[in-house]
């Protein structure tokens, strides 16, 4: 039996992004998405208790508010992780933690996980896709005094031992070691599955169980920051050749390529 | 307020870029200390810091941290700066979270606005900027890029200590696998064919190997291509967990145009996209667009420049 909390990240939908004409991102307007690499967090859990038994429970704190703007969507994307197969989904929604910190996202999750209970595993994904902090995992670790492998591309189990494949930028380390860890997952671990038809109707009658501020034991001395988001400008000559005349369109290119100066024939 | 910065890295030939961000926050006050791993060249720019604590062990993450814990402590230190890799990244989160300080991971730059610092960094896959308002009464952790600020020599005298008592750790190593390099440097190349999941198989790369060497190019790739599939070595991939890259001229191939992806090719001069779907978003970011098979394509693009040589 192995029991995992899963923390997937509802995050900005980056194909979707409102941007205004400043290029400021107009958070409150943009759709939301689950976080790319938290699907993989998700189906590692699964596969681990298709092997051995137990429970995954997934916990999300919506960093993307105002709360009323969202919650459908947050709602429903903690459904496709019932949908997936997870047992139980936990969610804390205030408009509290609206464009926050870390620091606050961190205290929340561990304040949940406090309630539920202990997991074997927690597992996440190597960092969200709209912040890309990579400091939910080990700031977990550390709140919870357990330890934390990041970056993990493969989980081998072998009799009484984990090994751990830690894909690093010049080659894979490979550590050992026993629960409870926080464990952050690349998007090379495995390939994550699409729920059926049957479990989307199943996921209707499990617990989505929500939480907000109030509910939570927070405690920082550390002030909420300020912050925004800005698109850089993309210039570009955006000229497109369609059709099927594609000798044509190969001539036309290669000339204009080497008017660029950036072909030489 | 005096103000005692850390500047940590587990590998100390990179503390350099740290040591900047450090020296231009520590500049009024404050003394600069590093916690580091050290080697037979430590000595030199050890000359920057007014203290040194240093080990000669390979220690793992959680070790690290509790010593970096130990040391901000001790030495009520304000600031804890270090480049930004993924060991590092950790470490400094573990200490923030046991400190319930604020962290800016891989902050590009820091501007003073009265009482507070403004940093920047990438989101949304490197397409975007963040920026981020901390008091500068907080005390934080940053991480900071590598290999963007200069070497800098401040001739100190400083006062080193070798660490004796080290923390055991909870996981174990149990080996390590270097990875296979392409040998090929496509940050320096003029031209570069970047191949995407539009790749059906690993023998059709050959189509954009055609292509790079009819034009001197040379080929990278997609992350999936390289870190899922394993067609092509990690080091020819390009984007924001990889390689940047500003080539003259960039030809995407069967790649959809993902922000983590683009990000990685935006200041290349000119950028051609090659995708059969006219609504990828690769074409947003292009140049010139080619909506078309690439298997068409690019044998027709191929066989008209070698025409062309002749
Ligand atoms: C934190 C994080 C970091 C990441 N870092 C990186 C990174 O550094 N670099 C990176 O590349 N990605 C990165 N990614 C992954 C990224 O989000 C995309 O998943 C990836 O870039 C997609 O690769 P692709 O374009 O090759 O594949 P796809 O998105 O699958 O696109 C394939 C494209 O090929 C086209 N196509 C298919 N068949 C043909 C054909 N016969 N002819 C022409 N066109 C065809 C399709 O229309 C499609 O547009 C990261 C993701 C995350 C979450
Ligand atoms: N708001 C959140 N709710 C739940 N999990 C989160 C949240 N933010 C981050 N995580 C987890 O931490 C990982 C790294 O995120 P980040 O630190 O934002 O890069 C994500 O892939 C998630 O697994």
């Amino acid at each position: 039996m192995v029991n995992i909390a899963v923390l997937a990240k509802i995050s900005l939908n980056l194909n979707l992004l409102k941007i205004e004409s400043n290029g400021k991102i107009n958070t409150a307007e943009s759709p939301l998405a689950i976080s790319e690499y938290d699907k993989n967090a998700l189906e590692e859990a699964l596969r681990i208790r298709e092997k051995f038994g137990g429970k995954v429970i997934c916990i999300s704190v919506l960093t993307w508010g105002p709360v009323n703007k969202k919650l459908q969507d947050a709602e429903r994307i903690m459904r496709e992780t019932l949908a997936l197969g997870v047992d139980e989904a936990h969610l804390v929604v205030d408009d509290y933690f609206d464009s926050c910190s870390p620091l606050e996202t961190s205290l929340a999750i561990a304040s949940v996980l406090r309630k539920l209970g202990n997991f074997d595993l927690y597992l996440c994904g190597e960092s969200s896709m709209d912040v890309s902090s990579a400091q939910i995992p080990a700031r977990i670790a550390s709140i919870l005094d357990i330890p934390f492998i990041t970056y993990v591309a493969k989980i081998r189990i072998e009799e009484n031992k984990i090994f751990f494949h830690r894909e690093l930028p010049n080659g894979v380390q490979i550590i050992e070691a026993q629960p409870p860890l926080v464990v952050s997952v690349t998007g090379e671990i495995n390939q994550p599955r699409l729920p059926t038809l049957k479990q989307i109707l199943q996921s209707k009658n499990k617990p989505l169980i929500k939480y907000t501020l109030k509910d939570l034991q927070i405690e920082t001395k550390a002030g909420k920051l300020n912050q925004w988001m800005e698109v850089r400008p993309v210039i570009r000559k955006n000229i497109i050749y369609e059709g099927s005349k594609l000798e044509e369109i190969a001539q036309d290119l290669i000339n204009n390529l080497i008017q660029e100066g950036v072909l030489k024939i | 307020m005096t103000s005692n910065i850390i500047v940590f890295s587990e590998d100390s030939k990179i503390i350099n870029d740290a040591l900047h961000v450090a020296y231009s926050l520590s500049e009024k006050t404050g003394n600069l200390i590093a916690l580091t791993n050290s080697d037979e060249n430590a000595e030199e720019y050890f000359r920057n810091f007014d203290e040194v604590y240093v080990t000669k062990k390979d220690l793992m993450p959680d070790q690290w941290a509790s010593l970096l814990r130990k040391v901000f402590l001790e030495k009520n230190a304000n600031y804890v700066i270090a480049p930004h890799t993924v060991n590092n990244n950790d470490i400094l989160s573990f200490l923030s979270a046991k400190e319930g300080m604020h962290m800016v991971s891989n902050a590009l730059s820091f501007q003073e606005k009265g009482d507070y610092y403004v940093f920047s960094r990438q989101v949304i896959g490197g397409r975007g900027i963040s920026y981020i308002e901390i008091s500068k009464n907080e005390k934080i952790a940053l991480t900071v890029p590598l290999k963007v600020y200069p070497k800098i020599n401040l001739n100190k005298s400083p006062l080193v200590k070798e660490i004796t008592e080290i923390p055991n750790s909870k996981i174990n190593f149990a080996g390590f696998e270097e990875r296979k390099r392409s040998g090929v440097n496509i940050e320096n190349a003029d031209i570069v064919i970047g191949v995407g999941r539009g790749f059906k198989n690993k023998e059709d790369l050959k189509l954009a190997q055609e292509l790079a060497d009819a034009i001197n190019g040379v080929v990278g790739c997609s992350r999936p291509i390289a870190a899922d599939y394993g067609w092509l070595p990690n080091d020819l991939w390009i984007g924001i967990s990889s390689k940047i890259i500003k080539p003259k001229l960039y030809i995407a191939v069967g790649i959809s145009g993902a922000p983590q992806h683009v990000s990685g090719i935006m200041d290349s001069k000119v950028i051609v996209a090659i995708n059969k779907d006219k609504n990828a978003s690769i074409f947003k970011y292009a140049d010139y667009g080619v909506v078309a098979d690439l298997y068409q394509f690019l044998p027709t693009l191929t066989k008209k420049i070698k025409e062309m040589k002749k």
